[in-house]
């Protein structure tokens, strides 16, 4: 039976005006501090809060109203301001975005470049009617692993599945941590924000035990609303004939086999006998700054019989989604455009995750507009500025703000390795940077 | 309308099943100019002649009429066929109907169930929407593990289901086991035994659970006219229990949900099946024995018992596997929802479908040997 954990969530709607701006924050402020959190990520939302209210509600719609909604979810704080306003500035969500101390417009763009920077992550959506959602998340405070002690070489050899408990967890994260492992997700590296991503059905994980030992385990989480994705086999032990290593997926994919999601994805190291198991979608190569460079290897496998698709994007996008999807034997209908969404808005606004240790930037679109090359040209710079080495760029097929970039991207040296089925709003089409990987 | 205040957590964390989509739109998608269905289990003979004609000679004015609210006439001929009386039978539209029907007459939310891991999933489905856990058992060797199913029985367990023989592994208990099962079960919860695909074992060990009621009070067999019938596309199944379990069973039951047709196509199909059964089974076991020795000359293990239908272990992604066939214009089952995963399921068919299907599976199986797309 799929485990239920009610949603743990406050919510505010009030009118988009200025006199409650105090009654905004003060809600992200005692939410936060109802929730549990401390000073640290209550400061940061309430920021976050302040910053975009005042930007925004000049620009609302006249009358209209702005709701808040706070979510626990044990490892984080989930906040949302839902509002409704024409044509949003959204251009100081950019990472390059810099503020210029002669301009009041530049100035006056601060706000949403300093909540842009508070929160660990930042996402917008756009409705009917000119809705806007920004969505950001806070992660609670955890300190890093610290060392424990591997499985001894004299262990029972005879392995068995078990579900582990939040605490089984904690030590397997710990011991994931020690044994080096590569391609360790940031949650494994702070055990305690493992522990509560378990626990509030966050993170799934079964683990492969050997007497009382833990010899291995396996992990898996939503990606998106359609994707999982899957972590591991992590093994702390020799594994003749790859026995641990196929039991712990065999009992994994079975479980996930009959959740909601459509496709689970894997995108670590090579993985021995995936045939079986997945199907091989491509491989990014990430330069290390020794010159080492890792391989990153991209598995996949739908959960649901495949139900088709329509792709609008330009000529050059086509011609790369039509070779994946035969490759594949995907059924979609890929449909040509002219870049009539491009057209539509001067500013383009790119999100970027950055993942320090691997020196990677992810960056996704989140609007698409006029200066697109020139935008994303901007972020190289900056970011290979800030030491960044890889650059990844996702695309929605779903979603024509994304796809609207496949033409700027070119422009700017990005090339397609690899398509994910169903991984966000359609499939997922994973760009690298010609100059900026390893591949080159 | 706030939806989440209105729907229970046991519905609203419950994903849909979504079916296939038309045949018609699975041809253009996937550029098949043909497609053989092997995904589910549908017998290629189509329905018993009298059936058949039954169907055909359907008068329209009677689709202005409400049927039998009751399937009385079928219910008395299914009576004469079980030497029961028509009262212990109750039929419905499919045997997922009865599923749902037998749940709701026993079980409330907090309740259990009991039933196999890798087994028919309407079980577990039906149990899991209304808020009732289904505990699920490993399968042992491919079948179901009647030590594992009593060892997770609780205080809460209201029904054990046995899917016999099992789809999609196609293994069963005999009566032996069967009954060993039902004295250690004891009368205190139901045992459902259902046997959709019944039709197709010839082994005199294979039990017949309607037999075994009079001695095991608390037995309901399930049964089907999708299968051996061909009738799946009208919609027909039955259970069948003690009046007092039927009894009770009919309050949560829904009167007029078995079509007129149905109705009239599955009393005729009654009437004139010795034929047909026999050529159903003559026809799956050819089917059966080609498909085995395609299977052992491309090296690919395969499990099957009784039932028209063979799983098949394949050497890459079974919903790949299943998209590549689909190019290819056969339409086979993945297993990953019977948390099967890298299986396929194949309907049993007659010869030639099966030795287009051989010449499908081969070509793929060596492209994939040989490196082809999947690498």
């Amino acid at each position: 039976m799929q485990q239920i954990h009610a949603k743990k969530s406050a919510v505010i709607r009030i009118p988009f005006r200025a006199p409650f701006l105090p009654l905004a924050m003060e809600f992200a402020d005692k939410g936060a501090r109802g929730f549990g959190y401390g000073d640290r990520e209550a400061g940061g939302l309430v920021l976050a809060v302040e910053e975009l209210f005042s930007f925004y509600e000049p620009r609302a719609t006249v009358g209209s109203t702005v709701e808040i909604e706070m979510e626990d979810q044990g490892f984080r704080l989930a906040l949302s301001i839902s509002f409704h306003a024409a044509n949003p500035d959204l251009r100081a969500f950019n990472l390059t975005w810099r503020v210029s101390h002669d301009s009041e417009d530049s100035l006056d763009t601060l706000g949403p470049m300093i909540a842009a920077r508070s929160v660990s992550s930042l996402r917008l959506d756009f409705g009917g009617d000119e809705m806007v959602v920004i969505r950001m998340t806070r992660d609670r405070e955890y300190p890093p692993a610290g060392a424990v002690p591997l499985l001894p070489p004299d262990v029972a050899k005879s392995v068995r599945l078990s579900d582990p408990s939040p605490d089984d967890l904690r030590h397997f994260a710990a011991m994931a941590t020690t044994s080096c492992a590569p391609f360790l997700p940031s949650f494994l590296a702070k055990p305690g924000m493992a522990a509560d991503m378990l626990a509030t059905g966050h993170l799934h994980a079964v683990l492969a035990l050997a007497g009382d030992w833990i010899a291995g385990g396996l992990l898996w989480r939503p990606l998106t609303d359609t994707c999982i994705e899957l972590y591991g086999p992590y093994l702390f032990c020799d594994d003749p004939d790859d026995r641990t290593l196929t039991l712990l997926l065999d009992e994994a994919v079975g479980r996930i086999s009959r959740s909601r999601s459509r496709g689970l994805l894997r995108r670590q190291g090579p993985l021995a006998g995936h045939e079986r198991f997945f199907d091989f979608l491509g491989e990014l190569e990430m330069a290390g700054i020794s010159g080492h460079a890792a391989r990153s290897v991209y598995y996949y496998r739908q959960l649901r019989e495949e139900s088709g698709g329509v792709v609008y994007c330009s000529a050059r996008l086509a011609a790369f989604l039509h070779e994946q999807y035969d490759r594949l034997c995907l059924p979609r209908q890929v449909r040509e455009t002219h870049g009539e969404t491009a057209l539509s808005r001067d500013a383009s606004v790119l999100a970027v995750e950055l993942d320090y240790p691997r020196f990677l930037a992810v960056i996704r679109p989140l609007c698409a507009g006029r200066d697109m090359a020139a935008n994303l040209a901007g972020h190289l710079d900056l970011l290979r500025d800030e030491g960044i080495l890889n650059f990844i760029v996702e695309i929605n097929t779903g979603r024509g703000e994304d796809t609207a970039f496949a033409d700027a991207l070119a422009e700017t040296g990005f090339v397609p390795r690899l398509l994910i089925p169903d991984a966000g709003q359609g499939d997922l089409v994973i760009y690298d940077h010609a100059e900026g990987n390893a591949l080159s | 309308m706030n939806l989440d205040a209105l729907v229970p957590d046991y519905v609203r964390c419950f994903e849909a099943y979504i079916p296939s989509r038309p045949d018609h739109l699975l041809m253009r998608e996937y550029g098949a100019p043909f497609l053989h269905r092997l995904n589910n289990n549908e017998n290629p003979l189509g329905p018993p002649p009298a059936a058949a004609r039954a169907i055909a000679s359907f008068p329209p004015e009677l689709a202005a009429v409400y049927p039998s609210g009751d399937s009385y006439d079928l219910r008395q001929a299914l009576g004469l066929r079980l030497g029961i009386s028509p009262g212990r039978i109750l039929v419905g539209n499919g045997s997922c109907e009865v599923i749902s029907s037998v749940i709701k007459a026993f079980c409330r939310a907090g309740d259990t169930i009991v039933t196999a891991d890798k087994t028919f999933a309407v079980y577990e489905w039906v149990a899991e929407f209304s808020g009732i856990q289904a505990r699920l058992v490993p399968l042992r060797d491919f079948a179901f593990d009647p030590q594992g199913m009593l060892d997770r029985i609780d205080g809460r367990t209201k029904i054990l289901f046995v899917c016999n023989p099992n789809n999609p592994t196609g293994s069963w208990w005999t009566r032996q086991v069967l009954v060993d099962f039902l004295e250690k079960v004891g009368d205190d919860r139901i045992v459902v035994v259902d046997e959709a695909y019944c039709e197709f074992v010839e082994d005199g060990d294979y039990p017949d659970a309607v037999g075994l009621m009079e001695r095991f009070p608390n037995v309901v067999a399930f049964r089907t006219f999708s299968k051996m019938y061909a009738l799946a596309g009208l919609r027909s199944g039955y259970l069948v229990g003690t009046e007092e379990v039927v009894d009770v069973v009919r309050r949560t039951s829904i009167a007029y949900s078995v079509n007129i047709q149905a109705q009239r196509a599955a009393l005729a199909a009654l009437s004139d099946d010795a034929g047909h059964i026999a050529a159903t089974r003559a026809l799956v076991r050819e089917g059966r024995a080609y498909l085995r020795r395609v299977c052992d000359e491309l090296e690919l293990e395969t499990v099957g018992g009784e039932g028209n239908y063979l799983m098949i272990k394949v050497p890459i992604n079974d919903m790949l596997m299943y998209r590549r066939l689909m190019k290819r214009g056969m339409m086979v089952r993945s297993m990953t929802g019977f948390r099967y995963p890298g299986w396929i399921r194949v309907t049993l068919k007659e010869v030639p479908v099966m030795e287009s299907f051989g010449e499908a599976l081969g070509e793929e199986i060596r492209a994939i040997r040989a490196g082809g797309r999947t690498a």
